[in-house]
């Protein structure tokens, strides 16, 4: 007889959803997270997008630390010089189904691990889970220092590394460019500041996303989000690219927050935290096996992330697929059969949700990002061109198309008619 | 059976302090609770004497939110806990909590080993453990870096600035240990998942056989700040000038001021 129904591995977004729906349902369930506490070793940028929670427990948002609901979403294009914004606002994003928060990690995770606790799962942190229990080559459990614990089937929600996915067989090393690397500052300013340099009402958050210098023109981006009393800022830029710049991340992230487009936002703040991490963004293209027998694997394990330059998600996708492998897990309870012949109806449940929906629909979308660099330099220096043009009078005007006819045969107008269609049928 | 008590105490970690640069204040709000570092090792040291004599190992603490230590505490070895939770401890002294200990180890009972550590992360007074022996009136053996326990007589290593002192005592007695003691491990998931099935006693002021009044602070903290650093703030390269001249620039300062 095992010690549990099911192990969860992290008490991430994936796990701690999982636990909680078997809980629920009455399994019993450990969760092991490696963290002092759920959410200490977790980054995102962060923006969570309700709906998938939102599912699970209805109006999680009133009693969850969330930090803002977004209701301005922007846009930048940077150059060393310039900086081109849009910024779009809508109450339409007041909807709870379609509703974001800004989130901080620390303060949510907990929150949701506590949910799972509450349900009845016993949720241990500190708590590493250095191997995978096998008898007679079958998954058993988990070994966690000198402690050997076993259960029917083992759950990994380890994050984007996954060792214990690598272990099992179930996924490869990661390639350099399916990851990215993010580092972010949190910088604290009050919440009446943010507020007023933002145009945001109390409780409202803004979320803007920065292309062009930034990443040095590398495949990547910047990013700043509102908390409540705070910013995230940050940078994210694909390791292969990183991996062969001169430049460090670091670095580019000091430049980011004095960059002209940024320093008037961040002013009287000061940096209260920094992390970084690695992002999975190879889309359908890193999934691992996803389900064998006695394993199933989740969240950024999974490689449940999906970055569209305007939409950057993986959080919901967690949720979405943490639900999913409870699901599958109370099915093989009740029959009894945790092998891949029942565990296997999580592929199944993926491909009919909006995770494995995603993925295929934007299964272009990496490939696309990866190989049009034009979108990290050229594209931000036309826009700037066309732009100081329209703005600027020192002398006779000229007509509009005369004006950005030649920064658009600069770029290559047959480039950019190709990109914008290969772009609209990716992203 | 005799019981060996390990006094710990609930501290704030210190890890997320904030300092208020203007006022040089602490702001402790960001903080978490833990069990002070140095009376982990002293748990430890607990664990060692119930396995070489038997005994009962009891854990007892006090002060404001100190039922949530419970868990922790167990999670280390013990076999059960007794806490005094009470808002009213908030800001109890030295002298106070030497005597609500005390009163708590008696009313605990049977017990012939107290164990308490040097001090404690937050004001490291070192006061608690002598203190607790004068009231019991016991031996007090302080500064402990080795304990070997043969049914009631104990033999003790203690580090002191000239050397080590090493004494024989009888139990009943008091251990002050020091973190050479022995290393606490990091307690495993089976660790955690049995301390839930331990029990956990909630005492109130009265079992210590004092009154909330006799508690009350005879000290009081009128202040804590951050300590100032001041700093020259001087640039060696005000206007750009070249690295080796800000390095000679450097070099000179410095030597001027004796310090290279």
């Amino acid at each position: 007889m095992a010690d549990y129904d099911a192990i969860v591995v992290g008490a991430g977004l994936s796990g701690s959803t999982a636990a909680y729906c078997m809980a629920k349902a009455g399994l019993s369930v450990l969760v092991v997270e490696r963290g002092d506490a759920a959410g200490t070793k977790n980054v995102t940028g962060g923006r969570l997008y309700a709906h998938s929670l939102e599912k699970i427990i209805p109006g999680f948002a009133d009693e969850a630390p969330v930090e803002r609901k977004v209701v301005r979403e922007r846009i930048s294009m940077v150059t060393d010089e310039s900086c081109f914004t849009a910024d779009f606002s809508s109450s339409r994003f007041q909807n709870p189904a379609s509703a974001s928060y800004t989130v901080l990690r620390a303060e949510f995770d907990p929150w949701l691990a506590g949910k799972a606790e509450e349900a009845g799962c016993d949720v241990v942190c500190p708590a590493v889970a250095d191997e995978l229990l096998r008898e007679n080559g079958k998954i058993t459990g988990i070994k966690a220092g000198d402690d050997e614990l076993t259960a029917e089937v083992v759950l990994l929600a380890d994050g984007v590394n996954s060792l214990l996915a690598q272990k099992a067989g179930l996924k490869k090393e990661l390639s350099p460019h399916h990851v990215a690397v993010g580092a972010k500052e949190v910088v604290e300013l009050s919440s009446g500041i943010i507020n007023d340099r933002f145009n945001l009402n109390e409780g409202e958050g803004l979320a803007q996303l920065f292309a062009g210098s930034p990443s040095r023109g590398m495949v990547g981006g910047g990013f700043l989000y509102t908390n409540k009393t705070s910013l995230c800022v940050g940078l994210v830029v694909t390791v292969a690219h990183m991996a062969k710049s001169p430049d460090r991340l670091p670095d580019m992230l000091e430049s980011f927050r004095q960059s002209a487009a940024l320093k008037p936002l961040l002013e009287g703040g000061k940096i209260i935290e920094y992390s970084a991490h690695l992002v999975p963004e190879g889309g359908i293209h890193m999934i691992p096996t996803l389900s064998a027998d006695n394993v199933l694997v989740l969240g950024d394990a999974a490689g449940f992330c999906l970055n569209l330059g305007f939409t950057v998600r993986g959080m919901d996708y967690a949720i979405g697929s943490g639900a999913l492998a409870a699901e599958t897990v109370i099915e093989a309870k009740q029959k009894g059969d945790f092998s891949n012949a029942v565990l296997c109806g999580y592929q199944t449940r993926l491909e009919n949700s909006f995770v494995m929906q995603d993925m295929r629909t934007h299964k272009n979308a990496p490939d696309f990002i990866e190989h049009t660099p034009r979108m990290f330099k050229e594209y931000p220096e036309l826009v700037e061109n066309i732009f100081a043009d329209m703005f600027t009078v020192s002398g006779p005007s000229k007509l509009m198309l005369k004006k950005a006819l030649p920064y658009v045969r600069k770029a290559g107008l047959l480039n950019l008619m190709l990109d914008g269609f290969k772009g609209s049928r990716a992203l | 059976m005799k019981k060996i008590a390990v006094c710990y105490k609930w501290v704030l970690s210190d890890t997320d302090i904030r300092v208020d640069e203007k006022t040089r204040s602490l702001n402790m709000e960001k903080c978490k609770y833990q069990v002070n570092e140095y009376d982990r090792n002293g748990l430890e040291c607990g664990v060692q004497i119930k396995k070489a004599s038997g005994r009962e190992l009891v854990g007892i603490t006090l002060g404001k939110d100190t039922a949530s230590s419970a868990k922790d505490a167990l999670s280390r070895g013990l076999d059960s806990v007794f806490y005094l939770d009470d808002a009213a401890l908030a800001d109890i002294d030295k002298i106070g909590a030497a005597k609500a200990l005390a009163g708590m180890i008696k009313k605990v009972g049977d017990v012939d080993v107290v164990i308490c550590s040097e001090a404690s992360s937050d004001d490291f007074a070192q006061q608690t453990g002598p203190r607790i022996a004068a009231l019991l009136g016991w031996p007090s053996v302080s500064y402990a870096t080795k304990v070997e326990v043969n049914g009631d007589s104990f033999t003790l290593e203690r580090k002191l600035d000239d050397g080590i002192e090493c004494v024989s005592v009888a139990a009943p007695l008091v251990i002050t240990i020091s973190p050479e003691v022995g290393e606490a491990p990091i307690p495993g998931v089976k660790d955690i998942l049995g301390a839930k099935k331990k029990p956990a006693n909630a005492l109130a002021i009265g079992d210590t056989g004092l009154s909330a009044d006799a508690l009350k602070p005879a000290s009081a903290i009128v202040s804590v700040l951050a300590p100032e650093t001041s700093r020259k703030r001087q640039r060696m390269n005000p206007d750009g000038v070249s690295l080796d001249q800000a390095a000679a620039a450097l070099v000179k300062e410095l030597s001027q001021a004796g310090i290279l």
